[in-house]
């Protein structure tokens, strides 16, 4: 080997090493059997089991799964049926407004939250949603990065296609369901995915709208988490853990998609 | 338009409405309408309780004198600037040799992806008992001979240890992203450059760089709108503190809009804060447009 390849290596390998290194930390203080030792370097004992146990037998991290759970799932799948069926539609159809509607959409890419939340926590407080699932979940739930992904995506799909299907009789309707959204499947998924992952991770607006514990999802849940427990070092970090979880499930079973979210936009389109 | 046109034009606008419809209700409703009620909340006096009243630019005016709100500006542009810079740095030092062919480089990219899907929220807990006396940071630095450090609770200190957890966490993510754009440059133009000689660290200056000039825009702009909003890291490792030294500008909105229901002052702030934000996209637009011709 060249001095090159093994410079290259070994930087590499310390590189991703290091990266993982708090990650490995996590592994070791979760599964501690209390928190004498904080160091997160070498296991004492495994007792990440017994730690999960604990917290699913007594804590309120059950609770938080299941409204993470709802909360992604539900909104991530309203935004897939939303988005898909407006990106087709400004992709191939023409129609009144088409331009007006591109324009909002484009926009709103350009805002930030810290703008939005005061004013859509008024409307939601006007809604009697404040403290429900609806309030949480609504003013999330379609995302113009999702309209914008799919539009784009349709762009791709050919005119000849449909017009074929329009000659055949098919209704506009037909057309969406039965040949575009199979063709659009690779960008919903990636879409899914993508709503979830930032969901998933979503503090701000939960902290904002639900101020009862039963609804809290696991971001606030873990904000709060070491009052529950008496500031126990280890078990937060499992909890922390068990956050990191179902994230990491799907970008295994997903990477593809994974990649192709997280690069839209930034190679050539 | 043929007949045919003609006729098709019809159900098309249907469908096209239909379909559209319930986006264009839901960014009118969550979107438009709340950005125009906050650009009208910003001149009020608006508290929680009671009616807004207008009051000019007085929240405006207010703001340049307020101590708060000058420090967390100026902490939110040493966060971004120290948060961006050396991230980006990082993940290109890793993504360029990462993007190499090879079974080591596929298994370490796929590790690489472990740190970047990591919840924010779960990864800063971990990096409170990073920084905690006993955890990690202060282990390491024992073992160069460092003193232990309070991370989180020194007014100094604390702003690094949010700067070095950001860092490693958007490491992961840009390393993934520029390693797929430096796949997707052309291999004919590095054989070129291998035939002619070219050293590695010319490739890289004279090829490799102008040819990710997009995915390093795009790398740019995302962490930098990230940074300037950034509110989850700030609330959970230090809740803005010790002595306000963490409280970036997005905390500081969040604090005065919620718990203290100042709710025109936060507006007008968050309307600077969006301004501040559009600039720095425009600039950094016309800045990478600019080696385009």
């Amino acid at each position: 080997m060249r001095a090159g390849t093994i410079l290259r290596t070994v930087w590499l390998i310390a590189a991703v090493g290091f990266m993982l290194l708090p990650v490995y930390a996590m592994l070791v203080v979760a599964s501690a059997p209390d928190d004498t030792d904080l160091r997160g370097l070498v296991f004492n004992g495994f007792h990440l089991p017994e730690n999960i146990g604990l917290l699913f037998g007594e804590g309120n991290l059950p609770t938080y799964l299941r409204n993470s759970l709802i909360l992604c799932v539900g909104t991530g799948v309203l935004d897939v049926i939303f988005s898909a069926a407006a990106g087709y539609a400004m992709a191939q159809l023409s129609f009144p407004g088409r331009r007006v509607l591109f324009a909002l959409v484009i926009g709103t890419l350009a805002l930030t939250p810290m703008v939005l939340v005061i004013p859509v926590f008024l409307i939601v407080k006007e809604l009697g949603w404040v403290n429900t699932f609806q309030g949480m979940m609504v003013p999330g739930m379609i995302s113009a990065f999702g309209v914008f992904l799919v539009r784009q995506f349709a762009l791709g799909i050919p005119k000849e296609l449909l017009l074929a299907a329009r000659v055949d009789g098919a209704g506009e309707f037909r057309i969406f369901a039965r040949i575009a959204v199979p063709l659009l499947k690779p960008a919903l998924i990636t879409l899914f995915l993508v709503h979830f992952l930032a969901q998933w991770d979503n503090l701000l607006w939960p902290l904002i709208v639900a101020n009862e514990q039963e609804l809290w999802p696991l971001p606030v849940g873990l904000a709060n988490f070491q009052s529950e427990v008496g500031f126990n070092y280890h078990l937060t970090t499992t909890a922390a853990l068990v956050t990191a979880v179902p994230p990491f499930i799907l970008m295994v079973a997903l990477q593809r998609y994974y990649v192709a979210g997280l690069t839209f936009g930034g190679l050539k389109r | 338009m043929s007949v045919l046109g003609r006729v098709r034009a019809r159900p098309q606008a249907t469908a096209g409405v239909a379909l559209t419809l319930p986006v264009a209700v839901f960014f009118v409703v969550f979107w438009l309408v709340p950005f125009l009620a906050a650009i009208y909340l910003s001149f009020t006096d608006y508290e929680m309780a009671g009616t807004p009243n207008w009051i000019g630019f007085a929240n405006y005016e207010r703001m340049f004198a307020d101590p708060g709100f000058l420090n967390s500006a100026w902490i939110t542009v040493v966060y971004t600037v120290c948060t961006v810079v050396p991230t980006i740095v990082l993940a290109l030092l890793v993504a360029v040799p990462l993007s190499r062919p090879g079974r080591l480089n596929r298994r370490l990219r796929a590790l690489v992806m472990i740190p970047a899907v990591m919840p924010l929220a779960a990864t800063s807990m971990v990096w409170v008992i990073i920084y905690s006396d006993r955890g990690l940071a202060n282990t390491l630095l024992g073992l160069v001979g460092i003193d232990p450090q309070s991370w989180l609770t020194s007014s100094d200190l604390a702003i690094w240890a949010l700067v070095v957890m950001v860092v490693w966490k958007s490491m992961g993510l840009f390393v993934i992203i520029l390693t797929a754009g430096l796949q997707a440059l052309p291999g004919e133009v590095y054989e070129a450059a291998a035939i002619d000689g070219s050293g590695a660290v010319t490739t890289f200056t004279r090829i490799t760089l102008p040819l990710l000039r997009r995915t390093l825009l795009f790398v740019l702009v995302i962490s930098v709108a990230g940074s300037m909003q950034a509110f989850v890291p700030a609330f959970l490792l230090t809740g803005g503190g010790p002595a306000d030294a963490t409280q970036v500008l997005p905390y500081y909105i969040w604090a005065n809009a919620f718990p203290y229901e100042h709710m025109g002052y936060a507006a007008a702030m968050g309307m600077v804060l969006l301004a501040a934000m559009v600039i720095v996209s425009a600039l950094q637009f016309g800045f990478l447009k600019g080696g385009d011709e």
